[in-house]
């Protein structure tokens, strides 16, 4: 009696009403996979196959269907990935697009065989609700979660994922059958005995059945792969199928994957089992899905790698899709034999089956891109935007050269309301600035400011800013763009562990800000009414065109420069301002594709971009910006025992005729041709005419000329531009 | 469709004792305690504090409110990820991704500071 049909590997074959495709397959004279012991129950990797465009399929757990298309995977290597047509979009297949169903429930219950059933009637004695998941009912459980959270693929009606939200799991997903290791056993027609009472039930013809347990010595087979006999320890037996009864492991994948308190294993998955004998032929395959022999184990033991966590890594033992449900056993025993100690299983790690990219990022969502307030007026200006540090930024308007020689020569404004922007205020706040910091706090008077570098306890830089004074005991602090958040949460963090009397605002989205840089910034600024814009590194509180403005006078442009800090709601009023009372002074906006030339003239360093996770002061040439004259400040001891080490990166300035070269582009010696570095920035400036570049050496001695895009480079002192920061002053 | 659209409002960093007992100038104000030692007044025109000089109290203009129905409620709650089982009372995290808060009670409020609001609208379908 035939059912539907299943396409195998271009051929159809029939199935019956509740085959599995597996079974399918078998009932077919075939074999879902290309040998290994079959257990059918979801545990091992030996039916892998591709169904309906999906690959690593359990193909055991998978309903046929008709029309279902099942390609085996190759014998040796990885199945092929989907070739995408990148030139015509539209030739890739449409997919549908995955739900995600989220459920908040009381307690999930992962298995319904005896354990998870006594284990749901515990639950329910205890006045709980639980929910019961089970494999065989379609609920394919792929992973548990802190929280605990179980996501889990719905396959019984409308295929769907689903999130469920819990206040306690228990898995009680029983034992798995243990598969055998010796000469012979990648065969096919070697079965588990579940298995075999599975394909019996359902019809399948066995043939010769030889069925052996723990005296089993190997496998013997024809040139086809298939099994022709079993060999044990008393006898030969000849036979077309050979059922293998070596005992049961716990099915602890799920169990494995959670440390969560509140999940727990519950029934047999909990209980210890006997290990099977340590396998001890060298060229079998202890892990299927990796193809990791006894031998592969052995050398990778001998070299020192002992332990199950390390031995896991340099064998590949355990890494498949299986999560070493089926070598875990084994491997356990091997290492036992050797060491006397029986080593716990590891963690096992999402997912615990086959799961598709779309099915992976469903009902995700990528992180949100703020808008400063002046988003429309920059693109009314033409602006290209990118994201950057968390926010959308205009990147130009068009014209960067234009833009840069705006800041060179006249007046530009340019958005900087991304910056990170604190108000600190409290008895103690001069104390834990002091501490937080690596430069003077205290003698910063109410109405100057001070450039400041972050620091961790490894004395690495984590960002930059300004320390800027309002009163004797309140601040406001800056931050970079993309670090901000981060230094807000240190800040706040290391205020709580000292307990120390501070309050912290964060201002960043209240207030935008826009940078007013050039020669005729301040006469901009007078005639927006701010008669006596403040000198270098001070600040004022003024009300400019109807906005109360935070006015800061710092440069990061090397030219006379502004930021007017003020309220979101009255950004677009005073940018409009800016523009028309600076019409004929050559105003115009300046992007981020210009600010960094600008700042790379003046080597002006970007936390993020130019800096790597150790870089230290000394590093960046900035020994100056840590006060090692300080009692204390976090990251001062590293920086004192480092700094009796000898460093071997720098980050400097280089020069060479032409055009700038990629930023990232290596750096090598001229005399061996290697990589000692990298440029970090690049700009052809327009005002020096050359390319000039900031980037890490990263061998010592340092050399002085180096070569970069094939061409000679030299090491220049920074600034390049403007070196006694006259104009910035101005 | 809800309308997101930006709010006067006033913030004060202090102690927990000083927030308490805060008074509040507007004729609307719907004080919402974003963290022990913080307060957000929407609709606040100002606020004043006693006893202690080194609070940080600034006028607010950084937040984007929108006015939920029922109906829009329900849609807004099937965008986050966590259990919304309070009855009434401040939630804070993400909505569809996005940092916000809703303040559920009558009328319930999603409130987002300004410069997510394009994006929080755009996931939202508004």
């Amino acid at each position: 009696m035939t059912d539907g049909r299943v396409v195998v590997d271009g051929t159809p074959i029939e199935y019956r009403e509740g085959d599995s495709v597996a079974v399918a397959i078998l009932r077919a004279g075939e074999v879902p996979g290309h040998g290994g012991c079959l257990c059918l129950a979801g545990d091992c990797g030996n039916c892998l196959a591709e169904v309906d465009g999906v690959a690593y399929v359990r193909t055991c757990q998978v309903a046929a269907r008709p029309g279902s298309v099942v390609r085996r995977h190759p014998a040796e290597g990885k199945p092929q990935l989907p070739v995408v047509d990148l030139g015509d979009p539209s030739k890739v297949a449409p997919r549908r697009e995955e739900r995600v169903n989220h459920l908040w429930v009381d307690a999930i219950v992962v298995g319904a065989g005896a354990s998870g059933i006594a284990a749901a009637d515990a639950l329910r004695a205890a006045g709980r609700e639980p929910s019961i998941l089970d494999a065989g009912d379609g609920e394919q459980v792929m992973g548990i979660y802190p929280g605990p959270g179980v996501v889990m693929r719905n396959e019984r009606e409308i295929p769907e994922m689903v999130h469920y939200h819990a206040a306690e799991v228990l898995v009680a997903t029983g034992t798995a059958e243990l598969q055998p290791v010796c000469e012979g056993s990648r065969l096919a027609g070697i079965l588990t005995p579940r298995a075999a009472d599975r394909l019996e039930a359902a019809g399948v013809d066995l043939g010769r059945v030889a069925r052996v347990g723990r005296e089993l010595l190997r496998f013997e087979g024809d040139d086809r792969g298939r099994i022709t006999g079993v060999v044990t320890t008393e006898d030969r037996i000849q036979c077309d199928t050979a059922v293998v009864d070596l005992g049961r492991a716990p099915r602890d994948v799920l169990a494995r994957m959670s440390k969560d308190g509140s999940v727990t294993a519950a029934g047999s998955v909990a209980e210890e089992h006997p290990l099977p004998a340590a396998p001890s032929d060298l060229g079998a395959v202890v892990c299927p899905c990796m193809g990791t022999t006894v031998a592969d184990l052995q050398t990778a033991f001998d070299k020192g790698y002992q332990d199950l966590e390390l031995l896991k890594r340099a064998s590949w033992a355990g890494l498949g899709p299986c999560q070493g449900g089926a070598c875990v056993p084994h491997v356990r025993a091997f290492i036992a034999a050797r060491t006397g100690v029986v080593p716990n299983p590891f963690t096992a790690r999402p997912a615990a089956r086959q799961i598709t990219l779309a099915e992976a990022a469903a009902d995700t969502t990528i992180d949100a891109f703020r808008r400063t307030p002046l988003h429309d007026e920059h693109l009314a200006l033409g602006a290209r935007m990118d994201r950057f540090g968390g926010w959308f930024r205009p990147w130009h308007y068009g014209d960067v050269v234009g833009e840069y020689w705006a800041v060179r020569e006249g007046v530009s404004i340019g958005d900087v309301s991304t910056l990170g922007k604190l108000i600190v205020s409290g008895p103690d706040v001069v104390e834990a600035l002091e501490r937080i910091y690596p430069c003077h706090v205290a003698d910063i008077k109410p109405g100057r400011s001070r450039y400041a570098l972050l620091l961790n306890e490894r004395g690495h830089v984590m960002d930059d800013g300004m320390i800027l004074r309002d009163a004797e005991t309140r601040f406001t602090l800056s931050f970079t763009s993309g670090g901000a958040a981060n230094a807000e949460m240190w800040i706040r963090d290391w205020v709580d562990t000292w307990g120390l009397r501070v309050h912290v605002m964060d201002r960043t989205m209240s207030l935008a800000a826009i940078n007013v840089t050039g020669p005729f910034a301040g006469e901009l600024l007078r005639r927006l009414g701010l008669a006596e814009p403040p000198r270098f590194l001070s600040h004022v509180r003024a009300e400019l065109q109807g906005a109360p403005c935070h006015v800061m006078r710092l440069s990061f442009t090397g030219e006379a420069a502004f930021e007017l800090h003020h309220p979101v709601d009255q950004s677009v009023g005073l940018w409009r301002a800016l523009l028309d009372h600076g019409e004929d002074l050559g105003i115009r906006p300046h992007g981020l594709q210009a600010l960094f030339g600008l700042r790379l003239e003046k080597g002006h360093v970007i936390v993020g971009m130019d800096t790597e996770l150790d870089t230290t002061p000394r590093r960046l040439g900035m020994d100056w910006a840590a006060r090692m004259d300080k009692p204390f400040f976090i990251g001062r001891a590293a920086l004192e025992r480092t700094a009796k080490l000898e460093d071997q990166r720098r980050w400097m300035g280089f020069s060479m005729d032409g055009a700038a070269p990629a930023e990232g582009a290596p750096i090598r010696s001229i005399e061996s041709g290697d990589v000692i570095g990298n440029v970090t920035g690049s700009w052809t400036s327009p005002l020096l005419g050359k390319a000039l570049m900031l980037g890490w050496q990263r061998r010592t001695p340092f050399a002085d000329r180096v070569e970069i895009d094939g061409r000679e480079a030299v090491v220049t002192p920074t600034p390049f531009y403007d070196p006694e920061g006259r104009r910035a002053r101005a | 469709m809800p309308v997101l659209e930006p709010v006067d409002a006033w913030r004060v960093v202090a102690s927990p004792a000083a927030i308490e007992s805060a008074r509040w100038s507007g004729d609307d104000v719907d004080v919402l305690r974003i963290a022990p030692d913080e307060a957000l007044g929407l609709g606040a025109t100002g606020v004043e504090l006693s006893g202690e000089p080194d609070a940080i109290v600034e006028p607010e203009a950084g937040y984007s409110v929108a006015i939920l129905d029922q109906l829009e409620e329900l849609t807004v709650r099937e965008h986050i990820e966590w259990d919304l089982d309070a009855a009434e009372g401040l939630a804070q995290g993400k909505v569809a991704g996005v940092p916000a808060k809703l303040r559920i009670g009558d009328p319930t409020l999603l409130i987002v500071q300004t410069a997510y609001a394009d994006e929080l609208r755009g996931r939202l379908g508004w």
